[in-house]
């Protein structure tokens, strides 16, 4: 099963994925992509921490090929978030761009439980923006479309709240 | 308390006022509404969702789509204004999202 969760800032899209996942049996493992890079990065990772805590999630940190990860046959798998796995297969040095991106789901679909992916709503302010961003927002785009193909359900949360967009709430 | 979200414009209190046959006037008495704009100014948000839980109605404009902004507070903005969405969306019995004017209910169940 996939579990595919879109959103804007701060709109509740994590903790309605989290609750996806703990009412699953199993392994739980937070594949987590932000890079560390400033004090607001890691107040948000500090914040994502938080939140799991007491929630039975195995963190794992992987920034660019998910396909390399390590996975316990079977676990479900929440990736958090493709925003930012996107933007590092895109701009690092190592990254893979999008078809690395979608290798790496691929690979985790074969070997885990249920996957839920968090992915973000950025596409609502507009087009003015450079080549480069535009480059990201197209690739990002094109990740969520054939995503939202390959998962069973598409939620959209809206301050919290699922709207389905495909299939619907877990049995 | 019923919670109205969605884009700028959408029609929400167009919306909430026709549902329920509310005058202009019975509307301001009885809503609150831009709570977004409440958010940035506010430390506690908690503290803010549960005061404003207290009214009939609350709109709240969705302003977390699009691009993170690069300006640290604009960002902190949005932020603040989604969590505070969150925490309402809470506490409301009804949650409906208007999109051209049209309601989605969320939570509980359309007003009629």
């Amino acid at each position: 099963m996939f579990t595919l969760v879109i959103g804007g800032a701060a709109s509740g899209k994590s903790e309605y994925a989290e609750s996806r996942v703990t009412g699953l049996p199993g392994r739980r493992i937070y594949l987590a992509t932000m890079r560390p890079w400033d004090q607001e990065c890691r107040n948000r990772i500090d914040r994502h921490r938080r939140l799991r805590l007491g929630k039975g999630f195995e963190t794992l940190e992987r920034y660019t090929d998910l396909a390399g990860a390590e996975i316990p046959a079977g676990a479900n798998i929440l990736l958090e978030c493709m925003s930012n796995l996107t933007a590092n297969e895109l701009y690092d040095p190592e990254g893979g761009g999008q078809e690395a991106v979608l290798r790496g789901v691929d690979a985790l679909l074969a070997q885990c439980g249920h996957l839920t992916v968090v992915t973000n709503e950025v596409f609502s302010s507009g087009a003015a923006y450079g080549e480069d961003t535009l480059r990201y927002l197209r690739a990002l785009a094109a990740i969520n479309r054939l995503l939202a193909v390959r998962a069973d359900t598409v939620a959209e949360i809206i301050c919290g709240l699922p709207n389905y967009l495909k299939g619907g709430p877990l049995p | 308390m019923i919670l109205i979200t969605g884009p700028l414009m959408a029609g929400k209190q167009k919306y909430i006022c026709a549902a329920l046959g509310l005058s202009s006037e019975e509307f301001a008495r009885r809503a609150v509404w831009d709570v977004q704009e409440l958010a940035a100014r506010e430390q506690d948000l908690p503290a803010l969702a549960e005061a404003l839980s207290r009214r009939e109605i609350i709109i709240a404009t969705e302003v977390g789509g699009g691009l993170v902004p690069t300006d640290p507070a604009e960002r902190a903005a949005r932020e603040a204004a989604g969590r505070l969405s969150c925490l309402l969306a809470e506490r409301a019995d009804t949650v409906i999202r208007v999109c051209c004017g049209l309601p989605q209910v969320l939570k509980g169940k359309l007003p009629c």
